[in-house]
């Protein structure tokens, strides 16, 4: 009889089962429901801002407008033609692409914005200006596994897209930042520091495009 | 306390009614070599009521009738039975005792789900004991499998994920199981093998071809079962540490006790291992380093004989390092509570709660955020009833589990979730026709809730005994119901293709025959089987032109037929051997979507010598794995399946030197040279071994308990 009721309070033991859909979610962080596009900090006193983008699409160029800090979009067919209007620009990103109005760019030696800042002037090295491209920025992506990618002609600046290298010789990519800073000098001699900080939201969905910038970069 | 041990004489009861003459026997234990044998059990053949234990100087004394059947039985020592009719000074009887050598007295359970004698087994399994583990230097199960099981392969899936080829069998159609209980969680159709570490494993126990009939769902190819172990000292503390190659390090310690009712067993166990690059160029480049640590607790609590409770709790964390900026992570919560109770000879009850949840995230170093984007949790209620017949020794079993599964997941639509309720009722009988015909049969029905699905698995499987010969036939039904993922999936892969699930599709089945010869001898077993499934609705991602992505597919019916060779000897001086070897062909349809990858031949070969002193013992154990290469056919495009082109992946063979030394009292130092003959693929391919060529590590183990104990 005793072990018949031990037996039970096993039973009984039993029906305190932990919650039915799992414990412990309180470790977890949840990504915010809410999120900012566009120029999200600016410091006007030393220029300093960020900008965070939604560029996970294919079919969209997000231009940026330093001048007014503001960001347009538009829509992207595979004849490399853009729907939308976009007053004024500086830099525009597609995906990890990049294209400026007219401007050049070079690669600094430096890994933050605040250490070029202190060096007090411009570093040396190459300005390189927007190609001519039709096989790189991708506007179709569904024939990938026929081997059917379809790109959209476009200009392309090579230099700031070395912002982050992708590594497609394995399944899945892997994505490594350079962490640099880079400097945009537009055609009317302005300039801006740039450097990509992180190319995912808090879900780690990719395409999403977090840049640090100092504007304007008054260093000569 | 010593000299209580003199004769310990535990008579519980004696038989009444006969009136047969009972004599008093007396004499002593010992094992080959002369020693005393303590602990000893000595019961009456055919009475459970009578028996007795052996005193620390292996003598024993027993009250049995004349004309009774004494057998000796010891942990690792074969069992032996002294009839007094047989002897004329029955009232002096010396019995020496011989080492288990071949494991043949070694329990097993997976089988029949009822303990059994491995050389009693109706269903030939294979086992791996604690012993075997500790000899090739095994990190994880899968490395365990490997180096004991020909035709097992771990390779990597997309992500450098792992993924198990079993003869033709992928990693959700083998089910793994940990004391009987299902695991929870899945990556690319693979459970997380590197929960399933060997730090409190007693034995591994491996059956081959379908097992539904007892397990039901993804019991299609084969079960593996890894037992662990409980305390069997007052209290021990075990402490220990290996260092290898890419700065591999592993910590990890156990603390157990036995005290009155209670019996518990702790363990800890923390694994990293660096990221290193490939030696050449393949089609992965890199190994991913990482770290995981879990922690183990199992308490039992046996309140009156036959009557026992098990609690148990586990954390298990794994952190993968993959990407500079993001890391992936792995977590499982799991417990459990189980009641066993041994009403009487007869009927035998078990009740068992079982939770086990597994999360995945990623931990984004950006932000700092851990975001979790998967959980599988899995409550499983199950009820096992056991009536065994007297006499006869016939066995039945009916049981039932009830089975909340709970899905979230990143690869459903906006990260929802899906909730599936499973339930099923099984029985089998094992009958004893006579001393050599043994037949076995068994009927399971399971239900699952999401679409109603249910699913009947038969077995029926003959056993037929003569000396240390054993031949065994069987015919098993296995299956694997769609899960929900298979069914619910909508996921964008990269921004290039989505993958969707299908809720119409049906279970994969599978027809699996056998028959096996096998000769058991107690320096040698022999065993040849050959085995043949057909398997249909295997579900597999189909691309699908109409909605321009993959889909989860039923395949046409294909085949796995094939041998496997096992010869295994260990002799009293300390030498042993093993040579396994299986051919696997995997027949499959052109135009599938999944072609073979299938190697053929495979062998797994091991050479070992040991000898133990009263303070020193060392065993060093040479072990092989050789692999054929294998030609297949691949499809040029990933979405159409009509041009193909051959493939040929090459054959490789494997070395590890594992040289073992148990230093002095419980100090275990182990040198392992693994990869001894240096092999480095020239392209990895993603069932190349991730190695750089030859590497070394040092292991060393401790028990503490053992310095204070008394020689």
């Amino acid at each position: 009889m005793n072990k018949t009721i031990l037996f039970l309070v096993m039973g009984a033991a039993v029906m305190s089962l932990p919650s039915c859909n799992g414990m412990f979610g309180w470790i977890y962080d949840h990504p915010s429901a809410t999120v900012d596009f566009g120029f999200i900090n600016m410091d006007k006193a030393t220029g300093k801002g960020t900008v965070y983008i939604d560029a996970t699409s294919y079919t969209k160029w997000t231009y940026i407008d330093f001048q007014s800090a503001t960001i347009d979009t538009t829509v992207l067919a595979a004849d490399g033609s853009e729907e939308g209007e976009v007053l004024s620009w500086d830099l525009a990103i597609h995906r990890y692409d990049t294209k400026t109005n007219g401007g050049t760019v070079m690669e600094t030696g430096f890994d933050g914005l605040d250490a070029l800042a202190a060096s007090g002037k411009l570093p040396d090295g190459e300005w390189v200006p927007d190609t001519w491209t039709d096989s790189t920025v991708m506007v179709d992506v569904s024939g990938m596994m026929d081997g059917n990618i379809v790109y959209a002609p476009s200009f392309y600046n090579a230099e700031l897209s070395k912002w982050l290298d992708v590594d497609t010789s394995t399944m899945p990519p892997i994505y490594t930042l350079s962490g640099k800073v880079y400097i945009l000098k537009t055609s009317d001699g302005r300039m801006a520091a740039i450097r990509l900080s992180n190319y995912m939201n808090e879900s780690k969905v990719k395409g999403f495009m977090t840049l640090d910038y100092i504007y304007p970069l008054q260093l000569k | 306390m010593r000299k209580t041990f003199l004769i310990s004489l535990l008579l519980l009861s004696v038989l009444p009614s006969f009136a047969q003459k009972r004599v008093m026997v007396s004499g002593t234990v010992t094992d080959s070599e002369g020693l005393p044998l303590e602990g000893v059990t000595i019961v009456v053949k055919n009475d459970k009521t009578v028996y007795a234990l052996t005193a620390s100087g292996g003598a024993y004394s027993i009250e049995a009738p004349e004309d009774a059947v004494l057998v000796f039985q010891l942990l690792g020592y074969l069992s032996c039975e002294v009839a007094l009719e047989s002897r004329k000074d029955y009232g002096r009887t010396d019995v020496v005792m011989e080492e288990d050598l071949m494991n043949l007295e070694a329990v097993v359970v997976t089988g029949t789900r009822t303990p059994r004698l491995l050389k009693d087994s109706p269903i030939l399994t294979r086992v791996i004991t604690s012993a075997d583990i500790k000899r090739v230097d095994a990190l994880d199960v899968g490395d365990l499998l490997e180096a004991e099981l020909p035709g097992i392969e771990f390779s990597y899936a997309m992500d450098q994920q792992v993924t198990l080829n079993m003869q033709g069998f992928g990693g959700n159609s083998v089910l793994f199981l940990v004391d009987g209980e299902r695991i929870a969680g899945e990556t690319l159709d693979n459970i997380d093998y590197s929960r399933l570490n060997l730090d409190n494993v007693e034995r591994v126990e491996i059956i081959k071809g379908a097992a539904s009939s007892l397990y039901g769902s993804n019991a299609v190819g084969g079960v593996v079962n890894i037992i662990t172990s409980g305390a069997t000292e007052p209290w021990s503390v075990n402490v220990n540490a290996r260092y290898g190659a890419h700065n591999e390090r592993r910590y990890g310690g156990s603390a157990g006790f036995v005290a009155g009712k209670f019996n518990s067993m702790t363990n800890v166990q923390y694994t990293a291992v660096d990221s290193y690059k490939m030696k050449n160029e393949g089609d992965y480049n890199a190994f991913y380093g990482g770290f995981n640590y879990s922690v183990k607790e199992r308490l039992q609590y046996e309140p009156v004989e036959g009557l026992k409770f098990t609690a148990r709790a586990g954390y298990f964390f794994r952190e993968r390092d993959m990407q500079a900026d993001t890391k992936d992570r792995y977590r499982d919560f799991s417990g459990g509570l189980k009641g066993e109770w041994d009403i009487n000879d007869e009927n035998r009850v078990e009740l068992s709660y079982s939770y086990d949840q597994y999360d995945k995230s990623d931990y984004l170093l950006f932000n700092d955020s851990d975001v979790r984007d998967y959980s599988n949790v899995q409550h499983v209620l199950r009820g096992i009833y056991t009536y065994s017949f007297f006499p006869g020794g016939h066995t039945l079993i009916v049981g039932g589990d009830y089975m909340r599964d709970y899905l979230m997941s990143y690869q459903f639509e906006g990260n929802g979730h899906y909730i599936q309720h499973t339930a099923d009722v099984f029985t089998q009988i094992e009958c004893n026709l006579d001393d050599r015909w043994h037949l076995t049969g068994g009927l399971r029905f399971d239900y699952f809730s999401q679409k109603k699905l249910s699913h009947f698995s038969p077995k029926l499987s003959l056993m037929y005994r003569i000396g240390g010969w054993s031949f065994r036939g069987s015919y098993s039904g296995g299956f694997r119901a769609p899960t929900l993922k298979e069914m619910y999936m909508s996921f964008d892969m990269a921004g290039i293709f989505m993958i969707y699930g299908n809720p119409d599709l049906a279970p994969e089945s599978s027809e699996n025959l056998s028959l096996s010869a096998e000769y058991s001898w107690k320096y040698l077993n022999v065993s040849l089987s050959g085995f043949y499934n057909w398997v249909d609705n295997r579900i597999t991602t189909v691309w699908n032109d109409a909605l321009g992505g993959m889909q989860y597919m039923n395949m046409s019916p294909l085949q796995v037929r094939g041998l496997d060779f096992s010869v295994s000897t260990r002799l009293p001086f300390g030498l042993g051997a093993r040579l396994s070897y299986t051919y696997t062909d995997e027949a499959i349809r052109a135009g599938e979507p999944l072609l073979s990858q299938t190697r053929p031949h495979s062998a797994t070969l091991k050479v070992e010598y040991g000898k133990s002193w009263k303070n020193y013992g060392f065993n060093i154990a040479l072990s092989g794995r050789v692999l054929s290469a294998v030609t297949t056919d691949v499809y040029t495009s990933a979405t159409d399946y009509e041009d193909t082109e051959t493939v040929t992946y090459p054959g490789y063979t494997i070395w590890k030197l594992v040289f073992s030394q148990d230093i002095w009292r419980g100090i275990d130092l182990n040198v392992i040279v693994d990869n001894l003959f240096n092999y480095v693929p020239d392209y990895y391919y993603s069932s190349s071994p991730a190695t750089t060529g030859i590497t070394a590590a040092v292991g060393l183990s401790v028990d503490i308990e053992k310095f204070f104990k008394k020689y």
